[in-house]
């Protein structure tokens, strides 16, 4: 499980998909990415070839425009397909441009594609072909008549709301219980139908326009940094998992290399990300099981996490931390090495009394159960897909700089049950600290004070269009990010895809597995997403 | 006493008068307030922080604050984020279901304009143009001491402490 | 039971004495900046303006209006502004006026 892989000369699946599509041109598209421009019939082979050849995992799906520009008239639409080689070390990058109003449908061989086809057809009004229905997942029906447009979002007409709803059926004893959008004190705004005939729960739809924000096409037209700044404001207990997936597409597209100091010190910021939301995830899962002074035991130590945060980089939820090329500033060690262990050692003992107290596990045991099939055909990262058996880290499967290459523990489960994520992001506090305690030993961290960006090359104008892909193991999972800098160094187009934004479409599969009204807390609380990483 | 509550009519002939204004917020904090949340599409690190305010560190309840999931016996109002249009109407809906007297008390840069900055056909680009706030709380996000501090400038037992001349370097020598 | 709660009695109290007493934390979360009037110049009051990604600055004639209300407190702008600037240290900010957040900052320093 952490052997070092070999690196072969050619992955198995791009073989695969050479084999297929012979003469799409493939080229780098920086260190670990491998770029394919397919003409638009091609798409529907490689998407098949890559399906069949097992080692790929179909990571995001987006739609930008072709070229540099947004100019009326301009080039067409292209479909942008990541796809993780996750045994080979490599992201596999497929361009396809779409001419028309339609495209092969891709959710057929890769079921992990439904989404992003939904959002496509929001967001450009190109749609697969045939006619299964669409659903609704950032358009606002109440949002219909544009309040005030600042600048045209998309070319063609947006789908009405009336065209991107999935007729959703309620039938015999069943009845749908609304939740949301606005629910519990300071929750995230989130609307749960929830098919019940009493207790049991049947189904749910969830709805997560209501926090849509257009993130996406605000990023258009900012500096790097500007863009950094929304970036990491976008979901915030993820600043710094998508802030660095950010980044790292802005190094890429301009062949930036962080100082390896840096480096490190972006990567201690990343682990005590992971810490503190693991520590929130557990209170969260005892306020959900009603137990009040596991709450209380867990809420002190989320806070004395935000604390050390605040003492070690000046930001409880680690904003403003890294930066293009580099870091912002740098962390303070001292402090770090002194309470980071003592701080570790009490969240190991309430954890370890939460799992001997019975009223609280039973509640967790055989709740909210994913499958390790359904955890695979949705494409889930992070904690969720490791309690159900799928072992994938993105610190150790597609390392960058200085990392933990190769020597990563990454605890799995195979029961895909809320106790399996429990003890799936325990286990995992463990290796951030062994992790965090080896940088400041080995001194590799920056000082508080410096600030390490690496010099921008290749910024001066005419440079071109360069486009760069992203990727981190946010506390949530994979985080990608993608970008196109226009030859003024500004962002031209870009994408996010956080790892809530993976994980929210198991939900509902957990919520189907046999579960009871109040389990929908659990549920939640292990899944331990955001809606703003969603509903970006 | 600073303006606290934001009279529902503008119409001066129908909005109550300071003295009964001042009568109101006796009666508010007079006994214990609670607190309903709305997030308009914050990054939900805002809610994390209004989270905090009930745990062991902070304990809001020592100071008479309580959160209530309804919005019929909740006084006090605490919004977060852009005010997104897909939320617009809940937030309305929300607020109109509250009692008067009621506060409300827009939280983070979101909510008071910076971060979206602008209006555009999916943000309110703050929600200070939603409803009549009547207390601002800026940061991003407002840690839990700042909510505190907001909490109790709201109902008007603690004084507002922004002055301009805090911001301003005075005194230094010339360059 | 009876563990969790005298694991409880075990972590005393850990509850701040805000807002009776000052909380050391309070220290260390970013603030708004503060500038300098006698050192901040038309021309470094614009490039302050650029770098603010938040909208919080504003240039209107011969001040500088920060928004404390719009600032995020990234201090983005703290290197720019050089002996300019510092982080104001205040972080009781709330207000009932919007208009009281917005603070002028006279520009009088000269161009040499
Ligand atoms: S003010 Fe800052 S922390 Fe609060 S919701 Fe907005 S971006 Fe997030
Ligand atoms: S701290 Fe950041 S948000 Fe505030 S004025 Fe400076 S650059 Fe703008």
């Amino acid at each position: 499980m952490t052997a070092p892989r070999d690196g072969a000369p050619q992955p198995a699946p791009l073989g695969a998909l050479r084999a297929a599509v012979p003469t799409a041109p493939c080229r780098s598209g920086g260190p670990g990415v491998v770029a394919v421009a397919l003409s638009g019939d091609q798409m529907e082979t490689a998407v098949h070839a890559l399906a069949l050849s097992g080692g790929a995992r179909l990571a995001d799906l987006f739609a930008l425009p072709a070229g540099d520009g947004l100019e009326a008239g301009g080039p067409e639409l292209a479909l942008h397909l990541v796809y993780a080689l996750d045994h080979d070390q490599t992201y596999c990058r497929l361009e396809a441009p779409v001419t028309g109003p339609e495209y092969a449908r891709l959710s057929d061989a890769a079921p992990a594609a439904f989404v992003e086809e939904c959002e496509i057809y929001e967001q450009w009004g190109i749609r697969p072909a045939g006619d299964k229905h669409l659903n609704r997942i950032f358009l606002s029906p109440l949002a219909a008549a544009p309040l005030r447009t600042a600048a045209p979002v998309t070319r063609r007409a947006r789908p009405g709301p009336g065209e991107v709803r999935a007729p959703h059926v309620v039938q015999g004893e069943a009845f749908e219980f609304p939740v949301g959008p606005v629910r519990g004190v300071a929750q995230e705004s989130l609307y749960l139908g929830l098919v019940t005939t009493g207790e049991e729960l049947l189904d749910a739809f969830l709805a997560f326009f209501h926090k849509h924000r257009g993130v996406e096409q605000q990023l258009r037209g900012r500096s790097p940094d500007g863009a950094l700044f929304l970036v990491e404001r976008t979901e915030g207990p993820g600043a710094v998992g998508n802030g660095l997936a950010f980044a790292r597409a802005v190094e890429a597209a301009t062949g930036m290399v962080p100082p390896v100091a840096a480096e490190a010190t972006r990567l201690v910021a990343l682990e005590l990300e992971r810490l503190y939301n693991h520590a929130a995830a557990t209170a969260a899962l005892c306020q959900a099981t009603g137990l009040g002074v596991g709450q209380a035991q867990a809420e002190i130590l989320l806070e004395e996490c935000l604390r050390l945060n605040a003492a070690a980089f000046g930001h409880r939820y680690l904003f403003n931390v890294v930066a293009v090329g580099g870091v912002r500033r740098g962390c303070d060690a001292a402090e770090l090495r002194r309470r980071l262990p003592v701080l570790c050692g009490e969240l190991r003992r309430v954890s370890g009394a939460l799992l001997a107290t019975n009223s609280h596990v039973d509640r967790l045991e055989a709740a909210g159960v994913l499958s390790e099939a359904a955890a695979r055909r949705l494409g889930l990262v992070g904690p969720v897909a490791r309690a159900s058996g799928l072992d994938l880290d993105t610190r150790r499967d597609h390392p960058t700089g200085p990392g933990p290459a190769g020597r990563l523990l990454v605890p799995t489960r195979s029961t895909g049950d809320v106790l399996g994520r429990l003890q799936v992001m325990l286990a995992e506090i463990d290796e951030t600290e062994r992790l965090i305690t080896d940088w400041l030993a080995a001194d590799a961290v920056l000082p508080a004070v410096a600030v390490a960006v690496a010099p921008v090359p290749g910024s001066e104008p005419g440079t071109g269009v360069r486009e760069g892909l992203g990727w981190a193991e946010s506390s949530r999972g994979e985080s990608l990010a993608f970008v196109r800098l226009g030859p003024d160094g500004r962002v031209v187009a870009a994408r996010q895809r956080p790892a809530a934004a993976r994980n929210w479409r198991a939900f509902d599969d957990a919520l189907r597995s046999r579960n009871v009204f109040t389990d929908v807390a659990i549920i939640e609380a292990s899944f331990w997403l955001t809606v703003a990483g969603y509903a970006r | 006493m600073t303006r606290l509550l934001t009279p529902s009519p503008s119409d001066p002939a129908v909005a109550p008068t300071a003295d009964q204004l001042r009568a109101q917020v006796g009666r508010l904090f007079g006994r214990s307030l609670y607190i309903r949340t709305v997030d308009t599409g914050s990054c939900a690190a805002c809610e994390s922080e209004i989270r905090l305010l009930a745990a062991p560190h902070y304990d809001l309840h020592r100071l008479g604050f309580f959160f209530t999931p309804a919005p019929r016996h909740a006084d006090l109002l605490m919004v977060t984020g852009p005010g997104t249009t897909g939320m617009a109407h809940a937030l309305r809906a929300t607020h109109a279901a509250m009692p008067d007297p009621k506060v409300v008390v827009a939280v983070g840069a979101c909510a008071l304009g910076g971060v979206y900055r602008q209006a555009d056909d999916l943000t309110h680009g703050g929600v200070t143009g939603l409803l009549p706030v009547d207390v601002l709380i800026p940061g991003c996000p407002p840690s839990p001491l700042a909510l505190l501090q907001g909490l109790l400038v709201a109902v008007g037992r603690l004084a507002e402490r922004i002055e301009p001349a805090r911001f301003r370097i005075e005194g230094a020598e010339a360059p | 039971m009876a563990r969790w709660f005298l694991r409880g009695l075990r972590r005393g109290v850990v509850t701040t004495r805000y807002p009776h007493r000052p909380d050391p934390e309070a220290a260390r979360v970013p603030t708004p900046p503060a500038f300098d009037p006698a050192r901040l110049t038309g021309a470094l009051a614009d490039q302050l303006v650029a770098v603010c990604p938040s909208g919080a600055l504003e240039r209107r004639g011969d001040t500088l209006v920060l928004d404390v209300g719009a600032c995020t407190a990234c201090q983005r702008c703290l290197p720019v502004a050089g002996a300019a600037g510092r982080p104001s240290g205040v972080f009781e900010c709330a207000a009932t006026d919007r208009d009281r957040l917005r603070v002028a900052i006279p520009i009088r320093g000269q161009h040499r």
